[in-house]
């Protein structure tokens, strides 16, 4: 190997730490006022305790669709934000924060819509003189049942749900910032303590309101101070609270999904590279390049790994809870399975599919996380740690293998039919991936559907329902089952395993969101709606894949002798004087 | 025997396995799809413990934009489940020899074989009923919300309740006269409703409250609704009907009867009391169970609940039973080859609703995914292994 190829991992190492140093150093937060300080300090909202941070991400997230707030260019912190919601209302009333995307609600309400030139998001002054018609639209769509709900209906629903969250805020109806300072007292809301004379007595409620006074007085000082005195006042009972707190807070500014995305598509590229590279016979490169993809892949899937037990710690809960949790997960098995398949075979490939699918996946995650607090409390029948570490572990592996499956038989086919790549071993190795990976994707989905029936029986006495969600796990199951049988019984051979497996991509799909949408409205945040969109997107482009995986055989260009026979001297020839 | 296997080799095809798998996998998304319209055991009855059912196309298209007219006829769950495990037992038939190598595989097709005649069982001996006792009362029948029934009780005789029950499928045909030889008077069904809403006497029009003219009918009434579906989560359909009681010399009266109403409906015919109601059927227990406590706690600021759990006394003389018994959730009681699950409870926590299964066949699904387990281990660990084998070399 040559020096630059010897290099070549190490650079990557170095890009990665670059971009994950990057990520910390690059604090949303300036200035002389300590807000972070402010966003560790522990509040109880949606049934569990978190950083004041968290909560103001989530709220603005709700509202907004993002995290951060931009107000002329300056990107406004989600904690400095709320600060303004509390105390500087005049402030905090012209920022344009509540996001409409449908345009007639737009046209209705007055403004210019999009395609007007118009903007997206708006403030609550601009919205004020139109409470009324919101509140009425709000009305009428309410009295629609939620399944019959057009987009507009929907629409003016969430916008009316935006308000009124903002309105709770403002009045510190939520979350509930009054901490238990003695034993047998709750979280209250501070507006039920206004409400009474209780209000002065209680020192955390003065300390409070000492931060939200002094940084309406742009006091610095002042605001520093009375933080610091608020979190010594709440630190002796709620020392363990805070310390969690201050974890999330490390948490929510890492963002370590976000961090993990970008690598996986650094990944990506450099194995993409590789085995062109390797196709070009020029080994060397693409063995550093091989190198350097496994490193940048192991330090984005170490990043990930570290994100997930950092939700188990502060959560108290298996990795998968809810829907966003398990897009999580689901990109963490495909990695894990992919690299453990890359460690066998080498030919970048099982690379290239898992960091697509760990990308892919953290990008559907991020957006369901639009829907609020992402670690929500359980629904008490959900409230089962063994089964939930157990079952829904299991199965959404399952998922993740059929998954990997999939897109392994999506590269297979593509670069099968298109080019003459998958020439020498590198397609029987990747028909063999495919199948193994459908093996064992076959044995958790079937494990994982018992067990779910098995935690049914336990909770319920049923131990199958057909409800749509079971239906949706025993569906893959069958997929699974119903290819590694026809391959057994000699129906189809490495070409139809892909294209079935490219079938297994829809079915998979559909367990995981299409059984979520039959139901549409029940939790109808905007990104449901634009789900089923990109979900059909999905499904026909896979459908155009298993097309073009029905080509026959000989005009496969990576299987076709012939083209084998004219083509494969071009490269040995140049090989030979190196 | 070889008469046998050559009869039996074409049953035994592996092409039979995998139409049966995609036929199969088609009727669990048309299964899926209609639960947007129709409740989860209408579903479950007409398309997997069915032979035959007709599957709408318009499920296969949003129906807000595109309606696809007619339907299909396909094989129903019972059917195809058979036929898989036909071709399943013919194949080990044929291809029967016991190796270490195949006994994963033998192992995982009788767990799954096991699997099937479980859910056949179910089908066939499950009952689910619902148990709802208020605090501090006590209950000792179960009621069955998916079928109503129309109690005629004669509480005349001080000791015993003289009961004539009609049950749900005479009610479901408007017109038809019910008689008895236990009652004065005939009950003629004008109208059956399988789910319903009751409007109070300000939301109902005084057309909708003529349909009855004695008892709670004048001040209410009841109109149809759409049964539940089982997507949107409510699987409890609550009937109502209205009935005109026919003595000798015409009619008596004309009744509102509903689920919804709890309260009976007195009519006094010759020198007798009738009380008449509408009820989920019931059947009754040689025990009772009385609740002591209800408790139902939430996560601090929101309505989401943390748990439920009802203290309850279970005393069955029959059985010299008689204890405090604590059921949560995941924690039922078992009793009689019954089980008592925490499932629901009454508004304001006043009482709680336990759901009641007696299934002979729960066991099965334990042992054949134990068994299945351990046969797909068993094979994919060999190959595997044999796969890292050859890898290594």
């Amino acid at each position: 190997m040559t020096i630059p190829q010897r290099l070549m991992p190490w650079l990557m190492i170095a890009l990665a730490a670059l971009i994950l140093a990057g990520a910390y150093s690059g604090r949303e937060i300036e200035g002389p006022m300590d807000w972070e300080a402010l966003g560790e300090i522990p509040v109880s909202a949606s049934g569990r305790i978190k950083p004041l941070d968290t909560y103001a991400r989530n709220t603005l997230m709700v509202i907004s669709g993002r995290q951060t707030l931009v107000e002329n260019g300056e990107r406004v912190p989600a904690i400095r934000w709320y600060a303004d919601v509390l105390a500087r209302p005049d402030v905090a009333a012209k920022q344009d924060i509540f996001r409409i995307d449908h345009p007639d609600l737009v046209a209705l309400l007055g403004f210019k819509t999009a395609q007007e030139g118009g903007k997206k998001r708006f403030s609550f002054d601009e919205l004020s003189p139109n409470f009324e018609e919101i509140s009425k639209q709000a009305d009428l769509a309410f009295q629609v049942d939620a399944k019959n709900r057009d987009p507009f209906q929907r629409q003016a629903l969430t916008l009316y749900n935006r308000v009124s969250l903002y309105l709770q805020t403002a009045r510190v109806e939520a979350p509930y910032t009054v901490p238990p300072l003695k034993d047998g007292e709750e979280w209250r809301p501070m507006f039920v303590m206004t409400m009474s004379s209780q209000t002065l007595d209680n020192p955390a409620v003065r300390g409070w309101n000492d931060i939200f006074r002094a940084y309406a007085q742009d006091d610095a000082a002042g605001f520093n101070k009375a933080v610091q005195d608020y979190r010594g006042l709440i630190e002796p009972g709620l020392g363990s609270s805070m310390k969690k707190a201050r974890s999330e807070v490390f948490f929510n500014e890492f963002k370590p999904f976000y961090q993990s995305m970008l690598l996986y598509v650094l990944a990506f590229l450099l194995a993409g590279a590789g085995f062109m590279l390797a196709s070009l016979a020029k080994r060397e490169w693409s063995k550093s390049l091989w190198n350097a993809t496994m490193c940048v892949l192991l330090i984005a899937f170490a990043v990930h790994t570290g994100g997930l037990i950092f939700r188990i710690v502060l959560q108290g809960r298996p990795p998968v809870t809810n829907l966003y949790s398990s897009a999580v997960f689901i990109g963490w098995a495909c990695v894990l399975i992919g690299i453990i398949l890359e460690k066998i075979h080498r030919i970048g490939l099982a690379g290239m599919a898992s960091a697509i699918i760990g990308f892919t996946t953290l990008i559907v995650a991020h957006n369901l996380a639009n829907t609020g607090d992402t670690m929500e409390m359980m629904q008490a029948v959900l409230d089962s740690n063994f089964w939930l570490a157990t079952h829904v572990v299991v199965v959404t592996i399952g998922y993740s293998a059929t998954f990997l499956a999939g897109f392994l038989a999506i590269a297979f086919i593509l670069l099968g039919v298109l080019t003459p790549l998958l020439r020498d071993d590198r397609g029987k190795a990747l028909s063999r991936m495919i199948y193994g990976v459908i093996c064992f994707g076959a044995v958790a989905s079937f494990v994982g559907t018992v067990l779910g029936g098995i935690w049914a029986d336990q909770s319920w006495g049923r131990f199958w329902g057909w409800d749509p969600k079971e239906n949706g796990a025993v569906l893959i199951v069958l997929m699974n089952l119903l290819i590694l049988h026809a391959r057994w019984g000699g129906m189809i051979r490495e070409r139809g395993v892909a294209v079935l497996a490219v079938c297994g991509n829809i079915v998979t799909s559909w367990s995981w969101f299409g059984t979520n949408m039959l139901g549409v409205g029940l939790h109808s945040y905007g990104f449901i709606d634009s789900a089923i969109f990109y979900m059909l997107l999905f499904v026909s482009s896979q459908l155009v894949v298993m097309a073009i995986g029905l080509t026959p055989w000989k005009h496969w260009r990576s299987f076709n002798p012939k083209v084998k026979a004219k083509r494969e001297p071009q490269p040995r020839v140049q090989q030979q004087p190196a | 025997m070889n008469g046998l296997r050559r009869i039996l080799k074409p049953i035994a095809s592996l092409k039979i396995t995998v139409v049966l798998f995609a036929l199969s996998m088609f009727l669990i998304l048309a299964g899926t799809l209609a639960q947007t319209e129709q409740g989860i055991w209408t579903v479950v009855d007409e398309y997997f413990r069915s032979l035959f059912v007709r599957v709408p196309l318009r499920l296969f298209a949003p129906q807000s934009k595109v309606h696809i007219p007619g339907a299909i006829f396909f094989p129903g769950g019972l059917t195809l489940g058979t036929l898989i495990l036909i071709n399943l037992l013919a194949a080990h038939i044929v291809r029967f020899k016991i190796t270490w190598k195949r006994m994963g595989i033998i192992l995982t097709h009788l767990g799954v074989i096991l699997l099937l005649v479980g859910e056949f069982v179910t089908g066939a001996f499950a009952r689910e009923g619902n148990m709802t006792i208020v605090e501090g009362g006590s209950s000792n029948y179960i009621e069955d919300t998916r079928e109503a029934e129309l109690a005629l009780i004669d509480g005349s005789d001080s000791k015993d309740d003289l009961v004539v029950v009609v049950p749900e499928s005479y009610l479901r045909e408007p017109g038809r006269v019910i008689s008895h030889n236990l009652l004065p008077f005939k009950v003629l069904v004008e109208a059956w409703m399988p789910n319903s809403q009751i409007l109070g006497p300000m939301q109902s029009t005084p057309q909708q409250r003529s349909r009855a003219n004695t008892g709670f009918g004048t001040q209410i009434a009841a109109v149809e609704t759409p049964t539940a579906t089982g997507v949107n989560g409510a699987t409890v359909d609550v009937p109502s009907a209205y009935v005109t009681l026919l003595g000798d010399d015409g009619a008596i009266g004309s009744f509102l009867v509903s689920v919804f109403i709890d309260d009976p409906q007195t009519v006094v015919v010759g020198d007798k009391a009738y009380s008449i109601f509408l009820r989920f059927k019931r059947t009754y227990r040689p025990y009772e169970l009385r609740l002591i406590d209800f408790k139902h706690d939430k996560f601090v600021g929101t309505d989401r609940p943390r748990n439920f759990s009802s203290d309850v006394r279970l005393i069955d003389p029959e059985m010299h039973v008689d204890r405090n018994v604590h059921i949560w959730m995941n924690h039922p009681l078992r009793h009689r080859g019954e089980t008592f699950y925490q499932s629901s409870f009454l508004q304001g926590d006043t009482g709680t609703v336990l759901q009641v299964v007696r299934n002979p066949g729960w066991l099965l699904p334990y042992i054949s995914c134990s068994v299945v387990t351990i046969g797909m281990l068993w094979h994919f660990g060999i190959k595997l292994g044999g796969f890292l084998r050859r890898q290594s070399r």
